[in-house]
């Protein structure tokens, strides 16, 4: 018999971590798989996670493939599914079908330099990238980690960013000038010439609202990195996952199957439809 | 297998049927739709006004049922179809091409089990189009033709008083063979008249617009340019296009509360002209204007199925054209893309 496709698995909250709060606050939440079914996934894959009567909202898998035991999900209180998101509480079972999409080909960037730039919740599609890397340190070269929220208090993952600056260097940015604010004040763009990471032997991923990515792909090309030298994921809205509901497309491709990681190369090919 | 049916006989035909469901065009509240057939089928339609699709993929499918309380595990009772053989007679060329590229849609990457549930049940009995059924068909612009049998199981051409039978797949030979009785051998004048029919019928003028081959780099060159949004600035946005069309086939997701915490998980035909069909949760939207939109829904027949397909996703039924209540015209899009 064919797999149901639409049939989700059942997850269980496993823990939930408050990332930020306020209008626009963002939740970590740890899931798990009670009946043993749970899938493998490669960095930059996404899961269609669901609460019954709620519905279904496609979320990247912001934890590494090397994490087994759980996957983790980086969620922003934004609409009907997040919102139902945002009121569960842990032991909570939801649905999780997937993984979908394809991955960040970070196996061949060994022996490179990684620059990763990311903005607000637009972190979490790219942390499990980061996350593998810094877990495999000695296959690549410098590690350099850009990230901005509007405010301090919109950082999310920051226990995990002390941790990370053992391994990478970090370099964080708030929008507007806050007391006490130690790194630097601007937009990540901004930051991202600032320090401007050589392009020699170099890979660039970046992940945030469309506007910022826009700018951090001129920018990296002011820097001398090639369109084939930088990545993004392209998170357009998803319904099925499986390439036929007909919403997430940029030109000929369904991001859903064909993305969500495309190179820049590969991504000025196609229709700005993103 | 090619056999005569005469007229009076369809009726026999249908009565072997046995076991399955059979639908066929009937005429009511002004419009031909297919209904459910009792008797005999009246196969004078011009064509369906809803398109042979909603076989396969009806309006709405509920994928499953669910019951969840918290603190409880939900329980999930999913609903596959599971459909008697249904064989739909009157089908136009139009509508059984269009199935082909929808079988291809719900296959490729991720087989769909509610489609093919339906879909591995379906029969279709096809009738040519001796002269064209509306005054918007475009189905040799669109590569196809008035007596195409792609995607059939069964075709037939009304020769005036008797019908030519033609079994295309084994499907639809098995189905002939359950009414033998109603069938005569088809003689070489009998053959001869339906090829002098298919031959008139491919004269029948129709609309064109253009080199179908040189369409995707008609798009390509006008992707950006003004028209889009000058051909797009009467569209309301009603989705009429697309609902009836016998190739789109984008859907929505949701869930459905009868109560609390128990429902369904429903799929319903979705549109890409609606303003919110790509609009992110943000606000952020990558087709936020009708010109953009227009170009999509041309875009993916016309563009972006051949270039994952190597085929038109569109079949030149012009029912898009006959029921657009603003006078949106894919043929006119077409003939204006590719002169410019």
């Amino acid at each position: 018999m064919m797999d149901n496709i639409y049939l989700p698995k059942i997850g269980r909250i496993a823990g939930i971590e408050e990332e930020t709060q306020g209008g626009r606050a963002i939740k970590t939440f740890k899931v798990e798989f009670p009946d043993g079914d749970g899938f493998e996934h490669a960095c930059g894959q996404c899961a269609m996670l669901s609460i019954f009567g709620r519905g279904e909202s496609m979320i990247s898998i912001a934890s590494s493939p090397l994490v087994k035991d759980y996957k983790q999900f980086s969620i922003m209180r934004m609409g009907r599914v997040t919102t139902a998101f945002h009121e569960a509480r842990i032991g909570d079972l939801i649905g999780i079908r997937g993984p979908y999409g394809n991955q960040f080909p970070l196996d061949d960037w060994k022996g490179r330099d990684l620059v990763f730039i990311g903005g607000g919740v637009g972190l979490a599609p790219i942390w499990p990238v980061i996350q593998t890397a810094v877990a495999r340190r000695e296959e690549f070269g410098k590690i350099t980690v850009f990230y901005g929220a509007r405010t301090s208090r919109d950082i999310m993952y920051k226990a995990d960013f002390e941790r990370l600056k053992g391994s990478a260097d970090v370099q964080l940015s708030v929008d507007a000038p806050e007391a006490g604010w130690p790194a630097y004040v601007g937009f990540v763009p901004a930051n991202l010439m600032d320090k401007a990471p050589s392009p020699d032997n170099a890979i660039a991923v970046t992940c945030g609202p469309p506007i910022m990515i826009k700018f951090v792909i001129q920018n990296l090309g002011q820097l001398g990195f090639a369109d084939e030298q930088i990545y993004t994921t392209i998170e357009n809205k998803m319904k099925c996952g499986v390439g036929k509901c007909g919403r997430c497309n940029v030109g000929k491709d369904y991001v859903c199957v064909k993305g969500p990681v495309y190179s820049w190369a590969e991504l000025k090919s196609l229709p700005q439809e993103y | 297998m090619e056999k005569i049916l005469a007229k009076e006989k369809l009726r026999d035909w249908v009565a072997s049927l046995q076991g399955c469901e059979v639908h066929g065009p009937a005429f009511a509240d002004a419009v031909w739709n297919y209904a459910k057939a009792e008797g005999d089928i009246d196969l004078r339609h011009t064509n369906t006004v809803g398109s042979v699709k909603a076989f396969a993929f009806p309006q709405r499918e509920v994928f499953f049922r669910f019951e969840h309380k918290r603190g409880e595990r939900p329980s999930l009772v999913p609903t596959l179809p599971e459909p008697r053989p249904t064989v739909v007679f009157g089908v136009r060329p139009c509508d059984g091409r269009g199935m082909p590229r929808n079988d291809t849609v719900f296959s490729k990457e991720f087989k769909d089990p509610y489609y093919w549930a339906r879909r591995d049940k379906l029969i279709l009995v096809g009738l040519a189009c001796i002269e064209p059924h509306s005054p918007n068909c475009f189905c040799q612009a669109a590569g196809g033709s008035p007596c195409s049998e792609e995607g059939l199981d069964i075709l037939m051409t009304d020769l005036g008083d008797r019908y030519h039978v033609r079994g295309v797949t084994a499907k639809g030979i098995e189905v002939m063979e359950r009414g033998r009785d109603a069938f005569k051998e088809a003689s070489g004048g009998d053959q001869a008249a339906v090829a002098k029919a298919h031959e008139a019928a491919c004269k029948e003028p129709q609309r064109t617009f253009g080199d179908l081959v040189a369409i995707p780099d008609a798009i390509r060159r006008n992707f950006e340019a003004p028209l889009w949004d000058e051909m797009a600035r009467h569209c309301i946005g009603c989705g009429i296009c697309t609902f009836l069309c016998p190739t789109c086939h984008c859907f929505d997701i949701n869930d459905e509360v009868s109560s609390p915490g128990k429902g369904e998980r429903v799929r319903t035909w979705d549109n890409c002209q609606f303003p919110d069909f790509t609009l992110h949760t943000s606000g952020h939207n990558p087709r936020d204007n009708l010109g953009m939109r227009l170009r999509q829904r041309v875009s993916h027949k016309f563009l972006y199925f051949v270039e994952n397909h190597q085929t038109q996703q569109c079949t030149g039924c012009g029912r898009c054209i006959s029921e657009c209540p603003v006078g949106i015209d894919i043929a006119a899009v077409l003939e204006r893309v590719s002169q410019s």
